[in-house]
């Protein structure tokens, strides 16, 4: 059965934030414990459950924070990692923004939330609409807009140039301040995906998928419904029928509870009664498949020259339409045992590049690269004793980068309409972004 | 103003200075004062002393106040259990107060003050609080009432909250339904018979109901709840299958695992050729794809879950192989595991995208993950033989590298590929035998060593080589000393004229200069073998060696039954059943899955006393990577966990095959002079396959005795501190060898001779047969089949030139001699006859298989008639299989022919069982008691070569018996478990 005994939030220091007992089964000394656990973990131990006598460790990290759970039970694992994830994003929500400063103003407010969400350690509930009859302290917000929050509000938690420009300070601000203070109407729907692909080093595409989601943030207390139209021509499913070429495919989605999908079959348009704060609405996957060929192809070569140093010349295509470009391009090509040094051409002076030898890989970064063009780089790297083994430990390439405006699967938002009509300036915004998961080219 | 500054005091008299404010008769002033209570609280600073003025502040309308007054009132007032009393007319005031929240806010918060004092003025609120109007508060009192039964379990019973409590199961509020369910849940733990959650067709279609309707997490607790239920047959399973299969598309992955609990528990019900059957199987394979698109912590868990499933149903994935590959930037954690799950589902159709994968991951960094991603290559080479010489090809190129640990890694694993393919790669040998300096670490140097004394004979400098590692000898790791005294006998008994000094120089070196008693003795053996008898030697030494088995690493399968039952759970994550790290109090149930399609009855037997037996019982001890072999002979040294006295033939046997073993080994090291105890050898000729059959992993550690000391391991496994493998041998050794005698004697001890035959029954009345009645019965008798008849004449004439004939069937039987009845028969005249039968007559398949059709003649007429033999009399007396070969059997055979049997209402212990089977020559090879539970593992060959084995599992005080049975042939399993049913029952 599922029952956390006791919760706690710690600051990156270890420092008591919030401690709650449910069930009574374990001392608050725990806590210390937890933290020289966590502490201690080095990196290739698995950091999902950690046990101390009959007492389990799930924990998170979110917003800086240690998020963690105890329990004595076989409870899921599972069920306490997405509980805590819930849990943060209330926090978040509530408390505006979420750091150790928001956690500790609005303690009595999260001590309010704890009451609500878990009791006696079962799971009540985390949707804040329900929470909403409930809580009565008000939150209190850090601080108006600042850059350092922005960091926060990042996709998936990752910075990213995208989250850097967010439109308003309002991401940032206490879903219930718009209860009262009339504060501006907004809405955010990030279409957000992550690609991992891997090509042989023939050049063959050998795997490509897609993670994607719809988030939606709202700040609309009067909207009651939202009605979301994605492409017309969307197909779900694996069939091996493939009309004509235009539609956008996606092998499985799955949607929020609060989703109605009475439309989605005919129209593809999602209907839903968003809870304010932000929830995931639609996470769906496109498996061994892409609809346009992969963003980058790379055209190695790699040698030993006279002199006996490594060669590598290096030829990196974005295949991105024209209009379209990938920002904080970054490739990781690792090489062999004993590099020394590293001495490289590059084609423009925005680039540059560097050898890490705690990684054993040259990193070649560009910050912007626009599709349909080709650069091109030389490395030479020092390696003592090089051997003709030794080049078989070059590579494979990784590749990192952002798509701006760009979704790898074609999928988007084709119209928001709010219902009822909101009163006053009503804003919408919609930002598509595609994530390297990971883009590995084998040499 | 912000709330930060509650953490700032730190002053002296700050308390002081809180009791002023608490008591001031501003509410604003209050409400700050209390929160700088809880803030102190919060940080760890004792503020109890605060109590009676916090309290005071309890009556008061504004929520906000109140809840931070309850929230410090939970926390203190175990510490102050008379100053809690102080509270109780407020709560009791609460409880009764027009808002909701308010009343739901009282009935959590007495729950939570774990004072017993209090529990007795908690009863009335919360029985009124049970039936309150708003489901809030009634789904906040359900919880109470599991809180309540926690500090006082007498009381939550004897004032029948608990038949409320099953009551709100059919609540109209989802929410309320959740909660009692957690809570009926929580409270049967602690009574694992009061059959609390009564699950029927009728509450499980409510909680179906219910499912659809409430949050997230009150799906979770309802399925949860739903796998704990056995449906009552197939149908009934597909239905709740139909019903769950929808919430596999979840957003919350906790619910997508809970639902594949349910689904996987259930499939087991359904008959494999059923069309949903595929469809399900189909259907889980897109969620469980999903789950590893999440954070990598997730993903872990997600696939040590899928590593579960795989064991399990390896169908489900067998097409998703891609979606395992490695990523580059995939935590370690989370890139060994999927290596793991890669290796098992290779198979011949992937087995290329595979290998090129793990080629490219052999070249990567992370040390610890090349290394196993070069050991999974050897795997593959075992496991599908078509790729063996392409793993072999790929391994060379990797040794090219020159990469140290890749080229050690590499060695060992082609070590094993030698043991699996022999004389088949030596090609590589002398690739091999050039990396010789590099190799540093013991396993790759034993690996190296024993590929040379292995191989010896084509290897021109074997000698020179060996004699290379023989210098440092005693700066070598154990393992290497004693590989290295193996191989050297080794290349002596090859080519003995040129390596007698090198010899003698190491049996020198291992008896006389090692204080290592493993060494020494392994030295000594040889050394009396070789003086003794070279020709037995050799015979010994060089045996042949059996191949190695694939799958290894596999989870034992009573283990990996119940780990399904646990999936989502702790218990999947660490692959260890909850009774190994849950608090024994409660909980402590182990779940099996339930029986296949057919077996119709419950099978989850709701058993009485053992269930209590089982919860009092110490934790099981399970081996984490469960080596069954290990597990086996482990427990069977320890006396069994059940109550009574064990009985006596058993233990005298066990006993007796020690003292035997542990006597000639005392004489064997008792005195140096004596000859050594060749007999034990010349006795046991099979005994060193027996040993080497042992399914050890690839990665197989030449410490254990068993690789290449041939024979002797049985002796060498008694010296000394034994490694856990070969602790098997004093055991497996008596199995097939010279001990065999005193163990069928030992078994024989009070056990009904000869195989169960039934009664007679009328195959032919007499009015079929125009007077001629034949009743009859099977047996097997001293090794021979015979057909038993009785012959009556109800006809008014003499009958006379009896005959008979069978028609084809399914095991070939066929009459061995004319059927003998020499004088005619009278009227009203009956005759015994005894027909012996054969097994060589011409076969086929019958339905039932058991089915026998019979023509009779005389000289009236020709009668037909059929009847149906227990398949138990075509049991040989042979069909004792070898432990070693019983394992690696039985993890062959894919779960698919599993079949699993109940036998209800045998009142026999499990050695009164074992001895009855052991009659009808079913014959039980090892025994465990895990929690009050003996499990057989039996065997039994069918006179046409079949092999069935069982796992026959036996409950203290539990009347019905549970036998699984795996074949190779599934469709015997039903007669065979026919043949169970008749012998134990008669």
């Amino acid at each position: 059965m599922m029952r956390i005994s006791q919760l706690f939030i710690l600051s990156s220091k270890g420092d008591h934030l919030i401690y709650k007992d449910y069930r009574g089964e374990a001392g608050s000394d725990v806590v210390n414990v937890f933290y020289e656990k966590v502490t201690a973990l080095t990196g290739d131990q698995p950091p999902v459950v950690m046990s101390h006598r009959d007492l389990h460790f799930v924990h998170v990290r979110q917003g800086g924070l240690y998020w963690v759970a105890t329990t004595t039970e076989d409870s899921s694992p599972f069920a306490i990692i997405e509980f805590l994830n819930r849990l943060s994003a209330l926090v978040r929500d509530y408390c505006g923004s979420l750091s150790e400063k928001a956690v500790q103003m609005n303690f009595a407010l999260i001590y309010e939330l704890l009451d609500e969400v878990l009791d006696y350690g079962y799971i009540q509930t985390t949707s804040s609409d329900v929470l909403k009859n409930f809580i009565q302290t008000e939150a209190v917000s850090s601080r108006p807009f600042s850059l350092f929050d922005l960091s926060n509000v990042g996709l998936f938690g990752a910075e990213t140039q995208q989250s850097k420009v967010a439109p308003s300070s309002a991401a940032t601000r206490p879903i219930q301040s718009s209860r009262d203070q009339g504060g501006k109407s907004e809405i955010f729907v990030d279409v957000i995906e992550r690609m991992s692909v891997v090509i042989g080093s023939n050049g063959v595409l050998l795997k490509a998928d897609v993670e994607g989601e719809i988030r939606v943030k709202c700040y609309m207390p009067s909207c009651s419904e939202v009605r979301m139209g994605l492409n017309e021509e969307l197909s779900v499913g694996r069939s091996q029928l493939r009309g004509y070429g235009a539609a956008v495919r996606l092998h499985e989605c799955s949607f929020h509870q609060a989703v109605q999908l009475d439309d989605f079959h005919s129209h593809r348009i999602l209907r839903l009664c968003p809870s304010q704060g932000e929830q995931t609405v639609m996470q769906y996957q496109l498996s061994d498949d892409l609809p346009s060929a992969p963003p980058f192809r790379l055209f190695p070569t790699i040698e030993r020259d006279s002199a006996g140093r490594l060669l590598m010349y290096m030829k990196l295509r974005c295949d991105l339409p024209p209009k379209s470009a990938a920002v904080s391009v970054s490739a990781s090509i690792p090489v062999p045992r004993g590099s020394v040094s590293l001495s490289q051409e590059l084609s423009s002076p925005d680039q540059n590049a560097e050898l890490i030898l705690q990684n054993r890989a040259v990193v070649w970064r560009i910050p912007r690269f626009s599709g349909g063009t080709q650069l091109s780089a030389l490395f030479k790297v020092e390696v003592p004793g090089l051997s003709s083994a030794s080049l078989l430990e070059v590579g494979p390439v990784g590749l990192s980068f952002e798509l701006p405006k760009l979704t790898a699967t074609g999928l988007q938002v084709r119209f928001l309409r709010l219902s009822p009509v909101q009163p006053g300036p009503a804003q919408r915004w919609v930002r598509y972004v595609t994530h390297s998961d990971s883009y590995i080219i084998r040499v | 103003m912000t709330d930060s500054k509650y953490f700032t005091t730190t002053k002296k008299g700050e308390i002081f200075e809180l009791k002023a404010e608490l008591n001031s008769d501003k509410k604003e002033k209050k409400k700050e004062a209390v929160k700088k209570v809880i803030a102190s609280m919060t940080v760890g600073k004792d503020v109890s002393a605060l109590f009676p003025d916090v309290v005071n502040c309890m009556q008061t309308d504004n929520l906000e106040l109140k809840k931070l007054v309850y929230l410090y009132l939970m926390n203190y007032a175990k510490s102050q259990p008379d100053m809690a009393i102080m509270a109780v007319n407020t709560f009791v005031k609460d409880c009764e107060d027009p808002n909701p929240l308010i009343r739901a806010l009282a009935v959590r918060t007495m729950g939570c003050i774990r004072v017993d004092k209090i529990t007795e003025y908690l009863c009335e609120p919360l029985r009124k609080c049970l039936k309150d109007e708003d489901p809030y508060v009634r789904k906040t009192a359900a919880v109470c009432v599991a809180k309540l039964h926690d500090i006082n379990a007498q009381l939550v019973e004897d004032q029948g909250f608990l038949d409320t409590l099953k009551d709100l199961i059919s609540d109209s509020n989802p929410m309320v339904v959740a909660n009692a369910v957690a809570a009926l849940s929580e409270i049967a733990e602690s009574h694992p018979n009061s059959n609390l959650l009564d699950l029927n067709p009728q509450t499980i279609n409510k909680l179906l109901t219910a499912l659809n309707e409430c949050t997230e997490w009150g799906q979770i607790f309802i399925l949860d709840c739903l796998a704990n239920y056995t449906p009552r047959d197939d149908r009934e399973s597909q239905s709740i299958c139909e019903r769950v299969t929808p919430r596999l598309s979840h957003a919350n992955s906790a619910v997508v695992l809970s639902a594949v609990k349910v689904l996987m528990k259930f499939m087991e019900m359904l008959p494999k050729d059923l069309d949903y059957y595929g469809t399900l199987l189909k259907k889980l394979a897109p969620p469980l794809v999903t789950l590893l698109s999440a954070e990598p912590e997730l993903q872990y868990v997600a696939l040590r879950n899928i590593n579960l499933i795989v064991q399990r149903r390896p169908e489900i994935l067998k097409h998703e192989m891609k979606v395992f590959f490695v990523k580059y930037n995939d935590p370690i954690y989370v890139k060994l595991e999927k290596l793991d799950i890669m290796i098992r589902l290779a198979s011949q159709a992937n087995i290329a995208q595979v290998l090129a994968e793990l080629k490219e991951y052999a070249t990567e960094v992370d040390v610890d993950f090349v290394r196993k991603a070069v050991r999974a290559i050897g795997r593959c080479a075992i496991k599908v033989e078509q790729s063996a010489e392409r793993c072999v090809s790929t391994l060379l190129d990797l040794i090219q590298t020159k990469v140290n640990y890749v080229v050690q890694e590499a060695i060992v694993v082609i070590k094993d590929i030698f043991r699996k393919y022999p004389n088949k790669y030596e090609s590589v040998i002398a690739t091999l035998c050039e990396n010789l300096d590099s190799l540093d670490e013991p396993e790759a140097r034993a690996a190296m060593i024993w590929i040379v004394g292995e191989y010896a004979e084509r290897i021109d400098n074997a000698d020179e080589l060996l004699e290379s590692f023989l210098e440092g000898f005693h700066d070598e790791s154990t393992q290497v000393q004693l590989q290295l005294l193996t191989a050297i006998v080794k290349l002596f008994l090859k080519k003995p004229t040129e390596t007698q000094e090198l010899v003698q120089q190491v049996l020198s070196l291992a008896t006389q200069d090692s204080d290592n008693p493993d060494l020494r003795d392994r030295g000594y053996i040889y050394w009396r073998l070789l003086s003794t008898d070279p020709v037995a030697a050799k015979e010994v030494v060089l045996a042949e060696k059996p191949l190695i088995s694939e799958e290894t690493d596999l989870i034992e399968p009573t283990l990996l039954e119940e780990l399904i039952c646990h999936i989502g759970t702790l218990a999947s994550v660490y692959h260890k059943p909850p009774s190994a790290f849950v608090e024994g109090s409660r909980g402590v149930q182990h779940k099996r899955l339930p029986g296949s399609a057919g077996s119709g009855e419950s099978v989850e037997s709701p058993d009485t006393g053992s269930a209590a037996g089982a919860s009092d019982a110490p934790p099981a001890v399970i081996p984490s990577q469960g080596d069954l072999l290990g597990d086996l002979l482990n427990l069977d040294l320890t006396p069994p966990a059940t109550t009574g006295p064990p009985p006596p033939a058993t233990s005298g046997l066990q006993l007796g095959a020690m003292d035997l073993l542990g006597g000639g080994l005392d004489s064997l090291m008792g005195d140096e002079s004596e000859p050594p105890p060749i007999p034990l050898r010349t006795d046991t000729p099979q005994s060193p396959q027996v040993l080497h059959q042992s399914p050890s992993p690839p990665d197989y550690s030449p410490t254990e005795l068993g690789g290449d000391l041939g024979g002797s391991s049985a002796m060498g496994a008694g010296f000394g501190a034994p490694p856990p493998a070969a602790a098997a041998a004093p055991f497996s050794a008596p199995v097939s060898g010279g001990l065999d005698d005193l163990f069928d004697l030992g078994g024989g001890v009070g056990m009904p001779m000869g195989a169960y035959s039934p009664p007679k029954t009328v195959w032919l009345p007499a009015m079929k047969g125009k007077g001629l009645e034949i009743s009859g019965t099977f047996a097997r008798r001293a090794g021979v089949i015979q057909m038993e008849m009785t012959l009556t004449n109800k006809a008014m004439s003499v009958m006379t030139d009896f005959a008979i004939q069978f028609n084809r069937n399914s095991f070939g039987l066929a009459p061995a001699g004319p059927l003998q009845v020499l004088t005619p028969l009278s009227p009203n005249q009956s005759i015994e006859v005894a027909l012996p039968l054969s097994t060589v007559g011409p076969v086929m398949k019958m339905d039932p298989l058991n089915n026998l059709q019979v023509a009779v003649k005389n000289n009236i007429d020709v009668f037909y008639f059929s009847c149906q033999y227990p398949i138990s009399m075509l049991f040989v007396e042979d069909g004792k299989m070898e432990r070693q070969v019983f394992l690696a059997t039985w993890k062959d055979i894919p779960n698919d022919s599993e079949a699993q049997f109940q036998i209800a209402d045998c009142r026999l212990s499990s050695d009164a069982a074992s001895n009855k089977l052991q009659g009808s020559n079913i014959f039980t090879i090892a025994k465990r008691t895990v929690d009050g539970q003996d499990m057989l593992y039996q065997s039994t060959k069918l006179s046409n070569g079949i092999w069935v084995l069982a796992e026959l599992r036996v409950q203290t005080g539990n009347p019905n018996f549970t036998v699984c049975l795996k074949c190779r042939a599934p469709e015997v399993a039903q007669c065979v478990f026919q043949s169970y049913e008749a012998v134990l029952k008669n």
